[in-house]
């Protein structure tokens, strides 16, 4: 892990002083760009190309990324497992094969754009001002979100708190301009400057290939001696343009601020859709969930981007030979609380039956509905007393385990056929609802048993009577039910209340036409 | 202690007595007899109530409701304070053996929007291992007043575990089961055992009763 400690440039005392004297510069306004003038927060992945293949199980196992052809591959990334076993960056992959056990992986660019614009999307939870700096940055304008997440110090430790789960290893820098940003979080100092002024001395030090200038422009102010940033400020501006190009020219005086730095928003996506290449081909739902994790990590951060919360997440699992898993997760209430998508996820995966190895992971979101707001599960989970769980993530829980049909309500419907009398209802996340008017039945109303039979069960006579546990006996009244000749499922019946030796009452009817057979229909419990 | 401490001269002799009753009214002394501070739940039957601690179903408890059959009355028994609990708070139905039909329990006063049915697919109802997963954690669940389950055999270990689940949930938890499972040791708080034939009236016999007396019994008219 490399230093992840920020090195403020300057003294605290400063840094409140700053923020009151933002120096005024000439600002370009164009559409669709992010004005300059602001401070910047640049993320730099320092393994990204490595990190997206292996999905975060970076200890698990030596890794390497190769780049070239045939015979001539060489090492470019190597993780701190391979690099524990003597793999240096650049050696030719036989020499680097001897060390030991290595997994040779190789870039994925149009993997790397996508994780890139999925982290942009991830990122639009700390600021609206989002900017991919490809192929391995990220800018963000942080100005306005500083009171919110209370200063610096607080944005920062939730940035990096996110980028540790969801697998990323970086190098962030702060500064006035989007290009000394870019610069400082390279070179890997991982600074914070807040004024231009400190630019020049906190730049200064600086190689000039953390400007990714063109190899040939590079060569130029190698050759007229400049090795460093400060080097290049130092030369008289005339004869450093006539050697150099106006693009050289204009990238400097962008990174001290001489210039403005307009940068293109980042567009969030309208639905959410992520997925994973698993680097280790698995018939394991546990290490799913880890991955799984990850997913959902990247999902509640699009959605507190966007203020939205999702009702249903559709999963994929594919395999190896390109068959697929799909499954979906039914939320009760609408939410984006990521450990409650875990705990669902783990529950689901536990009941699916791998027949053979997964290599992807996949996540689809299309339902996106504005936050409610009544709700923020985080702020008030705490204040109910004495319980961890709300009633909907109890339903949840348990139509995850059981599936969304094990888990019902029961309503009543005005029908005079017994068996339509009632249905299945979908049980609702209001725990408050209005309750109906109970006792809907008349008082005068004939008596019904508390238990149905799920399909009446027929009863056959011996010796003309009918047993059930003993001899039946019959009520004097007949309850008689005519109806439904309407809809196609006509009854004709006539109901006695039936009683046995040992006291169990019943629910009997015989049919009206036809065979005249009898059947139980209910237990009066 | 307070006593001792407000009363610096008291002899020794006469402080024993004292001591023994700070003792008994430690947290971890249960006495035979006495009985949780909680109000039961009202059975609505008067002649159960006056025979049960607390005067009413134990509250934060299991109660096992042992019959011969099915028929006569062992839901009857416990529906008036189901249909008070539905008031406020949620009745889970963990795999009932038939549908509960809701004309019926509608005219009982239940209100049906706040019963839960729980019922696995049939591999899994065939696994009783899911059926007390899914009655501990309604057991467990705070915002559930009562779950009824009906439960053939189960270890005793499994039936002190829901034991302990309804402390923890405070909520009531009813199982039902065959009258066989009667000579097996239970760690439910009250057990009753319903006997009926078709002459007379319902019998409730009390089998154990935590804190309260057993082997009374009583007529209801279900």
């Amino acid at each position: 892990m490399l230093d992840t400690q920020l090195k403020p440039a300057q003294s605290r005392r400063q840094l409140y002083a700053i923020g009151t004297s933002v120096p005024a510069v000439t600002t370009l306004h164009t559409r669709g760009t992010v004005e300059s003038g602001q401070l910047w927060l640049h993320i730099h992945l320092l393994q990204f190309s490595l990190d997206i293949l292996t999905c975060g199980n970076l200890n698990q196992r030596a890794c390497i990324l190769v780049e070239g052809q045939g015979a001539r591959l060489k090492v470019v990334l190597a993780n701190n497992h391979a690099t524990s076993l003597g793999v240096r960056i650049g050696m030719p992959l036989g020499a680097a094969r001897i060390l030991g056990d290595l997994t040779v992986l190789s870039r994925d660019e149009r993997a790397e754009q996508q994780a890139l614009e999925r982290l942009g999307a991830w990122a639009c939870q700390f600021t609206p001002i989002v900017s991919v700096a490809p192929p391995d940055g990220l800018l963000l304008e942080i100005k306005g979100s500083l009171k919110l997440f209370g200063g610096v110090d607080g944005l920062l430790n939730r940035v990096r708190r996110g980028l540790r789960d969801l697998g990323y290893r970086v190098s962030i820098a702060i500064a006035p301009t989007p290009t000394a940003a870019s610069a400082l979080a390279r070179s890997k100092q991982q600074h914070i400057v807040f004024s231009k002024e400190e630019l020049p001395k906190a730049l200064g030090s600086l190689p000039l290939d953390v400007l990714r200038l063109e190899p040939k422009q590079l060569a130029i102010l190698n050759s007229i001696g400049a090795r460093s940033i400060d080097d290049c400020l130092r030369l008289p501006r005339g004869g450093f343009g006539r050697r150099t190009s106006p693009k050289v020219v204009d990238t400097f005086a962008r990174l001290i601020g001489r210039s403005p730095d307009p940068r293109v928003r980042f567009e969030l996506p309208k639905l959410f859709q992520s997925s994973l290449e698993l680097p280790w081909e698995t018939s394991n739902a546990q290490s799913l969930s880890v991955a799984g994790e990850r997913l959902l990590h990247e999902l509640s951060g699009y959605l507190r981007a966007c203020a939205s919360e999702t009702r249903r997440l559709r999963w994929s699992l594919n395999y190896t030979d390109g068959h697929a898993i799909h499954f979906q997760t039914d939320l009760t209430q609408p939410s984006r609380d990521q450990a409650h998508f875990a705990l669902l996820l783990r529950e689901q995966l536990g009941h699916i039956q791998l027949t053979g190895q997964i290599k992807q992971m996949a996540l689809y979101v299309d339902d996106i509905r504005p936050e409610s707001g009544t709700h923020e599960g985080d702020l008030f989970k705490q204040e109910r007393e004495g319980t961890s769980e709300d009633w909907p993530s109890f339903l949840d829980r348990l139509r995850a385990r059981l599936g969304e049909q094990a888990v019902r309500g029961l309503q009543r419907v005005a029908d005079h056929r017994p068996e339509c009398a009632w249905r299945w209802s979908n049980v609702h996340s209001q725990n408050n609802s209005t309750p109906s008017a109970s006792g809907g039945l008349a008082s005068g109303a004939p008596e019904r048993p508390l238990w149905l039979m799920r399909r009446p069960i027929r009863l056959r006579a011996q010796q003309g009577h009918l047993n059930i546990n003993g001899r039946l006996h019959l009520s004097e009244e007949r309850e008689r039910i005519e109806t439904g000749w309407w809809d196609g499922k006509p009854v004709g019946r006539d109901y006695f209340v039936a009683a046995n030796p040992s006291g169990a009452r019943l629910w009997i009817y015989r049919e009206l036409s036809g065979d005249k057979n009898w059947y139980l229909h209910g237990i009066f419990e | 202690m307070s006593q001792n401490a407000s009363n610096p001269q008291l002899p020794l002799e006469s402080g024993e007595p004292r001591a023994l009753e700070h003792l008994l009214h430690h947290a971890k002394i249960w006495r035979a007899g006495a009985t949780s501070p909680t109000k039961g739940i009202p059975t609505d039957f008067p002649v159960l109530d006056s025979l049960l601690p607390n005067n009413g179903w134990p509250r934060n408890s299991l109660t096992e409701i042992l019959t011969k059959q099915e028929g006569i009355g062992a839901l009857r028994l416990v529906l008036p304070a189901i249909a008070r609990l539905t008031q406020t708070q949620w009745v889970v139905w963990v795999c009932p053996p038939y549908v509960p039909y809701a004309p019926a329990l509608q005219a009982a006063g239940v209100v049906l929007e706040r019963m839960l049915i729980v019922e696995p697919d049939e591999d899994q109802q065939a696994d009783t291992e899911y059926m007390l997963w899914v009655f501990e954690q309604a057991l467990r669940f705070a915002d559930c007043g009562v779950a009824m389950a009906w439960i053939g055999a189960a270890q005793h270990v499994r039936l002190r575990r829901l034991q302990l689940a309804c402390e923890q949930g405070q909520t009531w938890g009813v199982v039902f089961r065959p009258e066989a499972f009667a000579i097996q040791a239970s760690p439910a708080a009250l057990r009753l055992s319903l006997v009926a034939d078709a002459d007379t009236a319902a019998e409730v016999r009390i089998l154990k009763s935590q804190g309260g007396a057993n082997a009374r019994s009583c007529q209801l008219d279900l």
